[in-house]
């Protein structure tokens, strides 16, 4: 019986070593600078030291609630690191850039005619167009977002956020077979420059029947944001609508950089209404628009995400509550002598405060650490998901929550505290 | 023997008749443990959900035939000349002419409304014939009448009407130039197909320059799940590249599409079980203390330290089983067949019912109990090994 209780504490010490670990090599480290005498002379000196003691008195309690508060800012951090990713196709796209797709649906072909009616026409910068390949790389599975996109034009609508050298595009342009490829994707397939690869298309075929082609991999592109996207790979309209075996001459959508994200209104209107009642009328919308929606397809992550962490937060907020108010009140009689002996009530409710608020943040910036590591964990697994960053903004909403946290599960017992009346504190026990 | 079990039963009564002592800490417990159950319940009741309309869909009596690596009928061409070819294959059942039965369809992508967040998403609409519409397992109009062929009229499924805005029997759809009159409703039972919008094949054809193609084929077999026929001529005809799988197959395939969200709800739902899990050690340890100089009393009148470490087991068994069952009820009453919506693997909206079974309720009762059992068994070897003397001091 003792056996397994032995071994059952040791599993119990190792699943919470990235609490306490850190902690215990602060506190050596401390032991054997001196560092530590000379922060108890400061604590003490300012109060503090009561505030810490108080906090640390029931060791297994304040790991167990710290292990609480830590959960929950691992599953925030992440989980918002994620939400954030996706909103980021939205978030990052360009105010001066316009999709047009055929109005039944994006899926639905557009003549390639579209394009050369559309770069003339006033407000217009530059145009471009893609076409979805239904790419993937050996297995069927590993889809992979492919686009066969006018070479020559695609870098002046999408050169902002993508970044290529000046010799891979030239590259590019001068191999007929030319493939460039996004930061991710190349790292997640083991891709370089120079290398031969064969892709299959699940919706084309070539006019042999076969559905594979064969690529160069001419250039690599970055994004200029660490969140956009670098999954897609693109290749030459051309290469695509000279071997495969139906469907020529059309396109999937067309891209339209405006010369001001103001004329953007009348561009719309111009193309809309030049197609306007053909067998191929089209739907121009901001890119921001386009993108939105095409998230929400997929439904409402942002719902469940967010569902999560607060039901994350809803859990410890009781827990930490709870366990707050009982330490407070297994104090009373402490709480009665330290007034007696002068302590101001204030000050009083202040050291209850600050225990709860030390508590949420060590705890809550622990999490928000194993955040990270789980952050740079998910960003190099080799699956094809968004980039995950931890921004600035995300760090000062935890920190904000953290403090949040803190005052909530602390504000009853230090009122308590503060109301408690020495008489009653001294003749409770 | 009884003896020893007589006695755990005593301090089990006692521990749990007590629990009102510490309602707020064991509250706090019991809240934990609900909250990961129902998150873990709702990741398994939608992807749950997700899969039966899928797996539904699929009949073991009719293959589908797709152009070979095409994956999805989205993605699948097919010519009148390749038709007519893998019709004459051995092993389609015959009419009463001796004709194969077959439902050469048409699958485009039209937009709707979502209703939920007010955006266009991605609706199928079929054009099948009637014979296509009798290969569907329990289909019905459920209101209106059936379209008839040469209109540009649609019936729509109740899924769509469900979850997207602008198909109500009797207003007039637009998809680009062409207008379409709602007909009829229909039902296929909850399945996939009652997503999707269906109108007369070559109307389909003739208004979305679709020509004489189509995109797949489903033929209904002469003996279920025997599609080798097909397949063996397929791979003799140097003129087809295609697919041959049974209905059920397609389905149950694509049905897997969101089994990375069951490994989500798991992961998840576990992580926040070490949160919660730290609640129920915090409170059984809390009530261990509490009860000190009860335990330390029974101890001294002769009761053993195994009754001291089983009463407080199974408090928080009990504690952790109560929270389990309000998970559980929860998601229930809020989850279980709420409809939603996503895209499935012919990029188009797979309307579905959140969905929990008995099976996913065990889950959640496996969980809630594993959180019990862990949180309670370190309070209950400290409760064993709590010597009588110190008890009784710490009482005062």
């Amino acid at each position: 019986m003792n056996g397994v209780l032995t071994l059952f504490k040791w599993v119990f010490r190792i699943i919470t070593a990235p609490v306490w670990v850190p902690f215990w090599i602060l506190w050596k480290l401390g032991e054997v600078t001196g560092l530590n005498a000379v922060i108890e002379a400061i604590a003490m000196s300012t109060g503090f030291y009561v505030v810490y003691k108080n906090l640390t008195r029931k060791p297994l309690r304040l790991s167990l609630t710290m292990l609480a508060i830590f959960v929950a800012f691992t599953i925030y951090g992440t989980l918002t690191a994620f939400q954030n990713a996706f909103d980021a196709g939205v978030e990052l796209s360009a105010d001066d850039r316009l999709v047009s797709v055929n109005k039944i649906n994006f899926t639905q072909p557009l003549p390639i005619s579209y394009v050369n009616r559309v770069r003339p026409m006033e407000g217009v910068a530059s145009v471009t167009h893609l076409n979805w390949f239904g790419g993937y790389y050996q297995d069927p599975q590993n889809v992979i977002v492919t686009f066969a996109v006018d070479e020559g034009s695609f870098f002046d609508v999408y050169g902002e956020d993508l970044v290529m050298s000046e010799e891979a595009k030239a590259a590019w342009l001068g191999n007929r077979q030319g493939l460039i490829v996004g930061e991710s994707i190349a790292r997640l397939n083991g891709w370089e420059v120079g290398q031969r690869i064969p892709l299959n298309s699940n919706i084309f075929s070539q006019q042999d029947g076969s559905s594979d082609w064969d690529f160069d991999i001419v250039g690599i592109y970055t994004g200029s944001d660490p969140q956009i996207d670098t999954n897609s790979i693109y290749f030459h309209y051309k290469y695509f609508n000279e071997t495969q075996s139906f469907g020529g001459n059309f396109i999937g959508f067309m891209a339209i950089k405006t010369e001001d994200p103001d004329l953007n209104e009348a561009v719309i209107k111009q193309v809309d209404d030049l197609f306007a009642n053909s067998p191929f009328e089209t739907e121009t919308v901001p890119e921001k628009v386009f993108n939105k929606g095409f998230i929400e397809q997929i439904g409402n992550i942002r719902l469940i995400l967010s569902s999560v962490v607060l039901a994350a937060f809803f859990i410890i907020l009781v827990i930490v509550g709870n366990s707050m108010v009982l330490a407070v009140r297994e104090r009373t009689s402490e709480i009665g002598v330290l007034k007696t002996l002068g302590f101001t009530s204030p000050r009083i409710f202040r050291m209850v405060l600050g225990e709860s608020f030390l508590l949420s943040i060590m705890s809550g910036s622990l999490g928000m650490l194993a955040a990270m590591v789980m952050i740079g964990v998910v960003n190099n697994a080799p699956i094809q998901l968004p980039t995950l960053v931890m921004t600035s903004d995300l760090a000062i909403e935890a920190f904000t929550y953290m403090a949040l946290l803190g005052f909530i599960t602390g504000i009853i017992p230090a009122v308590n505290a503060l109301r408690l009346n020495i008489i009653t504190a001294l003749s409770r026990n | 023997m009884t003896k020893i079990l007589s006695q755990i039963w005593v301090v089990i009564v006692m521990n749990i008749t007590s629990i009102g002592q510490r309602i707020w800490m064991s509250l706090a417990a019991i809240f934990a443990v609900a909250v990961v159950v129902a998150v873990l319940l709702s990741f398994l009741a939608m992807t749950e959900g997700f899969s039966k309309t899928l797996e539904g869909s699929g009949s073991n009596t009719v293959a589908i035939v797709t152009r070979s690596g095409s994956q999805s009928e989205l993605n699948s061409v097919l010519s009148r000349e390749t038709i007519n070819i893998v019709t004459t294959a051995p092993g389609i059942a015959k009419d009463a002419n001796g004709d194969p039965i077959y439902s050469p369809e048409l699958y485009v992508i039209v937009d709707g409304i979502k209703k939920t967040s007010g955006t266009e998403v991605n609706l199928p609409m079929r054009g099948i014939s009637s014979v296509g519409f009798e290969l569907r397992d329990q289909v019905s109009i459920t209101s209106g009448r059936m379209f008839e062929t040469g209109k540009n009229e649609i019936i729509v499924g109740e899924g769509v009407l469900r979850e997207f805005a602008g198909f109500e029997l009797g207003t007039t759809v637009r998809f680009g130039k062409t207008e379409w009159e709602v007909v009829g409703t229909f039902s296929t039972g909850g399945n996939a197909f009652e997503s999707e919008l269906w109108a007369d094949a070559p109307t389909l054809q003739s208004q979305f320059q679709r020509g004489s193609s189509f995109q797949t084929i489903r033929v209904l077999l002469e003996t279920p799940d025997d599609v080798s026929g097909m397949a063996e001529m397929v791979e003799n005809d140097p003129r087809l590249f295609l697919d041959v799988v049974t209905e059920a197959d397609y389905f149950a395939q694509q049905g897997e599409a969101l089994n990375g969200i069951v490994i989500f709800g798991w992961v998840i739902s576990i992580f926040m079980s070490v949160g919660a899990l730290a609640g129920a050690l915090n409170t059984m340890y809390t009530s261990v203390a509490n009860r000190a100089g009860e335990i330390a009393t029974l101890r001294a009148i002769g009761f053993s330290n195994t009754s001291a470490f089983f009463g407080t087991l199974a408090e928080s068994i009990v504690l952790s089983v109560i929270g389990g069952f309000v998970g559980a009820m929860a998601s229930y009453l809020f989850m279980d067949g709420l409809s939603a919506s996503t895209l499935g693997a012919s990029f188009t909206q797979v309307v579905f019912k959140f969905e929990l079974t008995t099976d996913l309720f065990i889950n959640g009762a496996f969980l809630a109990l594993g959180i019990g059992l862990i949180g309670g068994i370190f309070p209950a070897a400290r409760a064993a090994r709590l010597p009588v003397i110190v008890a009784f001091r710490g009482a005062n």
